[in-house]
């Protein structure tokens, strides 16, 4: 990862923040260049959407490098996966999987300087200290900035296994940090997909098939040919037949109708005069491919609504399925159950809509190709812009914007194949925009999943036998390893599916997003029936789990997954008597390595649940820039109520209901709690993620509160569709 | 051709009478800060400014703001030290940062007409603007210290 | 109305039935100020018809609560919207002068006219609520309600007679017959309103019995 022959990073857009500084920039690796000066330019390697790793990455680096924080610049790096490792955003996976090379790189460049610094003295390198960009030695009262000695460093060969700092002495991680865009953001500098500008630019936009299942039959571009700044509509084949897919390559409609033009006012109205048909696509088949060679998926042709497919659902929840886990004799302990609990939850297919739709530019050439944009990994991108252009993937250069929101979305690269196709057939540099409605009726969504939960109760109101069995459509979300599992003497996890033709893709946690939901809905239920407070049940789950856990693999720390729930019992005040105005609902998860719990206080205001407090707690391990990470956690929770109240995509035929904010709600201002308290666990771990973990357990404590406030349990999201109270917008 | 004056400057744009503001601003005059969320004045991203009232201008045709005064988020500040920006600053407001101008440019309103406004205040006026990465929290409390910054002799328009 | 004859000599029993017929038409006024509604201006005598008035009415009624009417006369501070006359998106306020307020008055996003397309917003040069002390809310009234509240100087917005039966041409009033894409007109035409209006109004302003 850390080289000497690699150039000047890449801008995407305007100016960057080192503008008006020399550009005698000195390379130490990969991540660093200092200017003699002793400006330091740290280069951030992942994508950012708003998780922040534009600050807390170079944090990383600047403390083990010893850096002073204030005089440090930040820029996006370039798509260089052997410099700047993987370089993919998800899974809150940033922070994960660059701590340790992070800090490798910032170590070694550090002892690469201090090498320096104890040639040019001649003095022994123990000699030699650092503080905030300078070096020191002490005896002789020498000193020198890193900028001095960075011609030098760069010369010295890279050292390997150099010491890291002690965790408890970190100067710059684990302090806030203020965005290192922030003001860029403030004062609209370009810095979105969307924002970027290229001479001789033009706009395309595809015409999509108004519904899943549908394919272009024919179209008449005459009116359209005939409108301003438009120079070609054609149709252009995104896979060929047969074309091997990866796990990211997820496209919902393969024959593009395209519509090019020279601004993207005359491309949206042009677009417009289109005359088109369209027919059933029937059958379709998708090439994957896979470890073990390709396969084909078959693709159903139906023209699918929502009132049959939750019809189809209820037909499969009550047919055998594939069994995920089992411990002890779950069968016998329900026949013989003194009690048993059933409940059944279900939610909708869900819209990312990220707030920057889809976007991507690409000026492809015979030669080579330069792509712009927002995109969550760009090398899942490469070997199939590779197959597609034909073109070795050295050839092909990818800058990464900021993204306006990625929620999983951008980590499928349709729409750089799409762009880069484009621009190959033109001619010509292309930034292809989906609008608000291509961007919210194309798919890729969070998939369509049910649940239904069983409890086995003896006569003591001991939990003696558990089973979950989940569906979905195209795929179940059932995690058969996580809590409960474990804490149970007979439990049986199944799951299956009905495949579609509404493609899906990660959201926000995936599969997690739901289970969490169901599952922790379901305990509160079990916890009620037996008598007793939710925190303390799952405290008793997780005792038991700890002392005589069941069967292998059990997928979750059962202290740390404890101690989020001991910690947000205390912080929230669970039983103080100046609580009970509230309505209280409370509940926790583990995923993504990292644990949430969350206590959800609701009243009732202008005759319509409201969630006015919310206690979060988190257990991530080390966080490196705390008030960054409460935001984090703020807006997983306003992203939760909002999803749980209101989100939701429904489809009659194929055609997805809603297209645009007036249909698909969103949580808004007036909605979003007076305060939200956040407390991070405090230990040494090395961090584990936090994008998503906060999210999944707020839609079941908002579930578990509006069971308290308009005393009726939801079983399925969104709320508004169970409650007239939230309706009315 | 069409004269518009944004953000102090005199520009002759020749473009459909009948095209968005928000796409003459950002396509024509480069001005890039103003974003597309939706096209429908429902997100609030495209919130400008014209002769001091908010504008959606992505419904806003640019014949409408022929000859008005228009102002941008680039144009909110001389120095980028508007009594909101400096809030929003102070108070790390961002996460993916796409729907920020337009809530600066909306909360401006709010404090032009009224220096110290309430939670509900805020509600009311910034109800237009959608955050999708859920910083509302940080927007009313940079909102409140935008306020205060301003009593205490912040400059603002 | 009972017509009556003078007599040259007014003999106790025909004062008696004068003072009869008197007080049965001071009744039968004060009745109708009861039931009907307190008409301002003078209205000819010829033509009242109670029936007739209150079927316009009813007609009229049809037209006010319909959605493209109603919206804009909501009981609350918050304007309705969509066939289904839900509280309006992201919930802007009435304000003092109906205008709303802040960055969500009506006029920064309604424009002057409808735009094309699909979930835009309607427009019109005057978008706006009644004002905060002139509601003139139409959500929720009984047919009762709403006739006397719309005869009424106080209620009605300052109208006269005259002013009333002009204001079914208002240009707002109208635009409700061109509510742009996706949005149903009322359930009369613009023309079989007016007559309605009218019609009620010629006919006396009678208010339906109250239920």
């Amino acid at each position: 990862m850390i080289s000497f022959t690699w150039l000047s990073a890449f801008r995407p857009g305007d100016k960057t923040i080192d503008n008006g500084l020399t550009e005698q920039w000195i390379e130490i690796n990969g991540y660093i260049k200092i200017t003699p000066e002793n400006i330091i330019k740290i280069l951030n390697p992942n994508p950012e959407f708003g998780q922040n790793v534009m600050t807390s990455l170079p944090m990383i680096i600047a403390e083990e490098l010893d850096a002073d924080w204030q005089k440090v610049v930040v820029e996006m790096g370039p798509h260089d996966s052997v410099k700047l490792g993987p370089q993919f955003a998800g899974g809150s996976n940033s922070v994960r999987m660059y701590w340790k090379p992070l800090r490798e790189a910032g170590a070694a460049a550090r002892q690469m300087l201090m090498e320096a610094a104890a040639q040019a003295w001649t003095v022994p390198i123990e000699e030699v200290t650092t503080k905030d960009g300078k070096l020191y030695h002490e005896k002789t009262g020498k000193s020198g900035t890193y900028g001095s000695f960075a011609s030098k460093a760069a010369s010295i060969p890279v050292p390997k296994g150099v010491k890291l700092k002690d965790v408890k002495n970190f100067n710059v991680v684990r302090n806030s940090k203020k965005n290192v865009e922030g003001l860029k953001i403030v004062s609209g500098k370009p810095l979105f997909g969307l924002d970027y500008k290229h001479e001789g630019m033009l706009i395309a936009m595809i015409e999509h098939p108004p519904g899943f299942g549908m394919k272009l039959k024919s179209f008449d571009a005459s009116e359209t040919l005939k409108m301003p700044g438009i120079k070609d509509v054609f149709v252009q084949k995104l896979y060929e037949e047969g074309f091997e897919q990866g796990g990211f390559d997820t496209r919902t409609f393969n024959d593009l109708l395209v519509v090019v033009g020279n601004t993207t006012w005359q491309v949206m109205t042009a677009r417009k005069k289109l005359k088109l048909a369209w027919e059933p696509a029937g059958e379709t088949k998708n090439t994957m491919s896979g470890r073990d060679g390709k396969r084909e998926v078959i693709v159903p042709g139906e023209l699918e609504s929502t009132d049959a497919q939750l019809k189809k659902m209820q037909e499969y929840a009550k047919k055998p399925a594939q069994q995920l886990r089992k411990d002890g004799d779950p069968e016998t302990a329900f026949k013989n159950a003194a009690q048993v609990i059933e409940r059944t939850y279900n939610a909708p297919f869900l819209a990312h809509n990220c707030m920057e739709p889809m976007n991507f530019f690409a000026h492809v050439t015979d030669e080579k190709a330069m792509l712009v944009g927002p995109l969550q990994a760009p090398g899942w991108t490469k070997p199939t812009l590779s197959k597609l252009l034909n073109m070795p993937a050295d050839k092909i250069e990818i800058q990464m914007t900021r993204m306006g929101g990625g929620f999983g979305l951008r980590a499928y690269g349709h729409y750089l194949f799409e762009a880069a196709l484009i621009s190959k057939k033109v001619k010509a540099p292309v930034k292809l925009v989906y609008t608000r409605e291509d961007d919210m009726t194309y798919g890729i969504y969070r998939p369509m999943y049910t649940a239904t939960y069983r409890a086995a109760l003896d006569a003591n109101k001991n939990l003696i036998a558990f089973h979950v069995k989940g569906g979905g459509i195209p795929e179940h979300a059932i995690h058969a390893n996580r809590f409960p599992a474990g804490a149970v003497d007979n439990y049986l996890a199944e799951g299956w599916q009905i495949p579609s033709n509404i493609t899906i893709g990660a959201f926000r946690a995936p599969g997690s997003n739901f289970n969490a939901a169901a599952e922790q809905s379901f305990l509160d239920e079990l916890a009620e029936a037996m008598g007793k407070d939710p925190i303390d049940f799952r405290l008793e789950l997780l005792q038991r789990a700890k002392e005589n856990p069941i069967g292998k693999n059990n997928d979750y720390n059962v202290d740390r997954y404890a101690g989020v729930l001991k910690l947000v019992k205390e912080k929230s005040g669970w039983n103080k008597p100046e609580n009970k105005k509230y309505s209280r609902g409370v509940a926790a998860y583990f995923c993504h390595n990292s644990y949430a719990a969350h206590v959800v206080d609701m009243i009732m205001k202008d005759g319509q649940p409201y969630v006015e407090r919310v206690f979060s707690v988190i257990d991530c391990g080390i966080v490196i820039n705390p008030d960054a990470a409460a935001n984090m956690v703020e807006g997983a929770v306003v992203d939760g109520i909002g999803n749980a109240f209101y989100g939701g995509l429904t489809h009659k035929d194929g055609v997805v209901e809603q297209n645009n904010f007036n249909r698909y709600r969103m949580i808004r201002m007036y909605e979003a709690p007076k305060k939200i308290d956040v407390h991070f666990v405090q230990n040494d771990i090395d961090p584990t993620g936090l994008g998503e973990p906060p999210f999944p357990p707020v839609f079941a404590a908002v579930a578990n509160a509006l069971y308290k406030t308009v005393g009726k349990r939801v079983y399925a999201q969104p709320f508004m569709s169970q409650l007239t109270a939230l309706r009315g917008f | 051709m069409i004269t518009l004056n944004v953000n102090k400057k005199i520009y002759n744009v020749d473009v459909d009478p009948d095209t968005p503001l928000l796409w003459v601003i950002r396509d024509t005059l480069g001005l890039v800060g103003t974003k597309y969320g939706c096209g429908v004045a429902q997100c609030g991203a495209c919130v400008v400014h014209m002769n001091g009232e908010a504008v959606f201008s992505c419904v806003t045709k640019v014949s409408t703001a022929a000859g008005q005064k228009v102002v941008t988020i680039e144009g909110l500040s001389e120095k980028n030290d508007h009594p909101l920006q400096k809030a929003w600053l102070e108070l790390d407001v961002p996460q993916c940062g796409y729907c920020q101008a337009g809530q600066i440019m909306s909360a401006a309103i709010l404090l032009k007409e009224n220096k110290a406004p309430t939670d509900e205040d805020i509600d009311a006026a910034m109800s237009g603007n959608l955050c999708r990465c859920g910083t509302y929290l940080r927007i009313r409390k940079a909102i409140h210290l935008a306020a205060e910054i301003q009593r205490k002799g912040g400059k603002s328009q | 109305m009972k017509t009556y004859t003078k007599r040259n000599l007014l003999p106790k029993k025909s004062i008696t039935v004068f003072a009869i017929i008197i007080m049965v038409i001071a009744f039968m006024s004060f009745g109708l100020k009861n039931k009907s509604t307190i008409i301002t201006a003078r209205v000819e005598n010829i033509g009242k018809d109670s029936i007739e008035s209150v079927a316009a009415f009813m007609e009229v009624y049809k037209v006010l609560l319909s959605p493209r009417c109603m919206n804009c006369h909501p009981s609350g501070d918050v304007p309705l919207q969509g066939d289904d006359s839900q509280l309006h998106n992201s919930l802007p306020k009435r304000g003092k002068d109906g205008k709303g307020i802040y960055a969500m008055k009506c006029s920064n996003c309604h424009q002057s006219t409808n735009l094309e397309g699909l979930h835009k917003p309607p427009g019109h040069p005057n978008w706006h609520l009644p004002p905060a002390n002139m509601k003139m809310v139409f959500q929720g009234r009984t047919p009762s309600q709403l006739a006397k509240q719309l005869v009424n100087p106080k209620t009605n917005g300052n109208k006269s007679l005259q002013q009333l039966i002009k204001h079914a041409d208002d240009g707002l009033v109208k635009a409700g017959w061109n509510p742009g894409e996706g949005r149903t007109v009322p359930p009369l035409s613009h023309e079989a309103f007016k007559k309605a209006w009218i019609t009620w109004i010629e006919k006396g302003a009678y208010a339906p019995k109250s239920k």
